[in-house]
């Protein structure tokens, strides 16, 4: 269990965030969603020390997660930022390496037991056939798979990862949402950012709804839609068409 | 990649010898080794060899080797290709400070390398002060580098002016040189120069991390504040203590990382030694063809390092076809 308690959070020495207080239950899909600007990214943030939190506590498995060293953290938590300025001029495969960082000793050498989780984490993300093309040198979609994989090489019980599918065309968001099912049957536990709200829906066990840098609602997708918050918050309309699939969505 | 760096290895060995052998009085290679091994302690030879002729090619190497290296650091840490001890001013602060202490009396041995190192160390902050606190552009960083850099030159040059006590030859000392060098002067900045190759090179993986940018990096569990500070130290060591004994020496540590991104990737664990071995032996082949071509004139080894290295450089920009792609 992740857990928010009481957290006041700092972006850049401007504080952003006052008093959030939020729970991420083991073993479930978790969507954080909000209109833009709202402190979804800034939320997220804090667990890599990208924001600070300045009071308040943010617990992981009833452990303090910010006492923890930082190789620690990363070793138990797996997080993948939204915003990329870097594109790395690095084979696939070294990319993904990198997941394993967390875990190498003062030596740094990589063990049997690291390729193959490298290895895995590759063929999971479907990029095991550009192991050797540059990073820089391929489409949006399939860079965001190979940091995917490499958030994987982590190895965490809990993944994180701001805003995925912002790359990806419609097959390939369907493909990612397929993974996140998959990792959950895995026993991962898993928070998302999305803005694709019809995903969110669909995908999550429990939705984090925040508005004007606040926590609105967690509540599960089918409490959302009785409830009408999600029709609140983001100022539309939700029809919801049925078949023995499943559910859609449609905003207006 | 083991075969490239062998090569390397094998090159440098040879640019060492060549160093050792060519110059205005050229040796023979026999009279050498013996003189190497111990033997003709009292003949010219061994006296050209030890006094001259190491001291010039150890001081060459190591200068190659650390600005290079000090290129590859700086241009991981600020995720900026144009980043270099040159580009951003450190080698000016580094030179500043060699000719402040030398304004002041300081020695040659220990004081001014000393002080080149907090020049560079001092620039370094100055310029990743302004980088963080104005969140500025990689184009601002290298425009507020070179606004500095010819600041610090304008005083190297004040000094200069008003002192006419030093002895320094300026326009060697401002373009690079490695004439002059005494095992005395050399022996400090060596010591330092090779400890902090030795820890850069164990911070290889951080430095790959880093390069992925800062979020990730702090993702992956690195502390990027601490590393940084820690390469940036380094990188100032590397550079301030070349620029101790060389001079500024320009564009090794700007076009060896660059040339070494094309042929060998921007895998840290194999960019920096690369960088290394071929700084090393592109200063050396520079010293020995200044030494040689109008002897027994010498052209300082900055000169040649702009004649050859530019070309070859431009070269690889626009012509070589299919070179690793860089970061932008």
């Amino acid at each position: 269990m992740l857990e928010f308690c009481h957290a006041d959070v700092n972006c850049s020495l401007v504080p952003i965030l006052y008093d959030i207080s939020v729970v991420f239950q083991t073993g479930e899909i978790t969507t954080v969603i909000g209109p833009n600007g709202c402190g979804k990214t800034t939320l997220l943030q804090c667990l890599n020390g990208s924001s600070k939190v300045t009071s308040g506590s943010i617990r992981l498995d009833d452990m303090d997660y910010l006492a923890m060293p930082l190789k620690e953290r990363a070793r138990r938590l797996s997080f993948l930022p939204q915003v990329r300025t870097i594109i790395p001029a690095l084979p696939v495969r070294t990319l993904v390496e990198h997941g394993r960082f967390p875990h190498l000793g003062f030596t740094r050498r990589k063990s049997q037991k690291d390729i193959a989780i490298v290895e895995k984490a590759m063929n999971f993300a479907h990029v095991s056939p550009y192991a050797a093309q540059y990073a820089d040198t391929l489409s949006g979609g399939i860079r965001q798979r190979a940091f995917f994989a490499m958030s994987l090489a982590q190895d965490c019980d809990y993944i994180v990862l701001d805003e995925p599918t912002t790359y990806l065309d419609l097959n390939g968001q369907r493909e990612f949402m397929e993974m996140i099912i998959q990792l959950k049957k895995q026993g991962k536990t898993i928070i998302l950012v999305l803005h694709d709200l019809g995903q969110a829906l669909r995908i999550s066990d429990t939705l984090v709804i925040m508005q004007d840098r606040k926590i609105a609602a967690t509540a599960t997708p089918k409490e959302c839609l009785q409830q009408h918050i999600i029709e609140d918050v983001f100022d539309i309309r939700i029809k919801e068409f049925s078949d023995d699939e499943g559910s859609y969505y449609f905003f207006y | 990649m083991r075969k490239k760096i062998t090569f390397l290895v094998i090159l440098l060995i040879l640019c060492i010898f060549a160093g050792i052998l060519l110059g205005s009085v050229p040796l023979s290679p026999i009279s050498v080794l013996r003189c190497l091994v111990g033997f003709d302690k009292e003949s010219t030879t061994y006296i050209l060899v030890n006094t001259v002729r190491l001291p010039r090619v150890a001081g060459a190497c190591l200068a190659g080797m650390g600005l290079a290296a000090s290129g590859v650091i700086l241009q991981s840490i600020m995720n900026n290709s144009l980043a270099s001890p040159n580009t951003i001013g450190v080698n000016s602060g580094a030179g500043f400070a060699v000719m402040l202490t030398l304004m002041l009396g300081g020695s040659y041995t220990s004081a001014v390398p000393a002080s080149a190192f907090m020049g560079a160390l001092i620039t370094t902050l100055v310029i990743f002060g302004l980088a963080y606190m104005a969140d500025s552009s990689r184009t601002t960083i290298i425009l507020a580098g070179i606004t500095v850099s010819s600041f610090l030159n304008a005083g190297i040059n004040t000094i200069k002016l008003l002192d006419t006590d030093i002895t320094v030859n300026l326009t060697t000392f401002m373009i690079g040189s490695l004439s002059g060098i005494t095992l005395d002067r050399l022996k400090f900045p060596a010591v330092a120069i090779i400890v902090a190759l030795l820890l850069s090179f164990s911070l290889t993986k951080p430095l790959n991390v880093l390069g992925l940018g800062d979020d990730i990096a702090r993702s992956l569990g690195l502390n990027v504040t601490s590393i940084r500070l820690i390469l940036l130290v380094l990188s100032s060591v590397l550079s301030g203590c070349v620029v101790s004994y060389a001079g500024l020496l320009s564009f090794v540590g700007l076009i060896v990382p660059h040339i070494c991104r094309r042929l060998f990737g921007n895998d840290a664990r194999y960019l920096l030694p690369c960088s290394v071995l071929l700084g090393a032996c592109f200063v050396l082949l520079c010293d020995i063809v200044g030494r040689v071509l109008f002897a027994p004139f010498e052209l300082p080894a900055g000169v040649l390092l702009s004649f050859i290295g530019g070309p070859f450089f431009l070269y690889l920009l626009f012509i070589k076809k299919g070179g690793r792609r860089v970061n932008a």
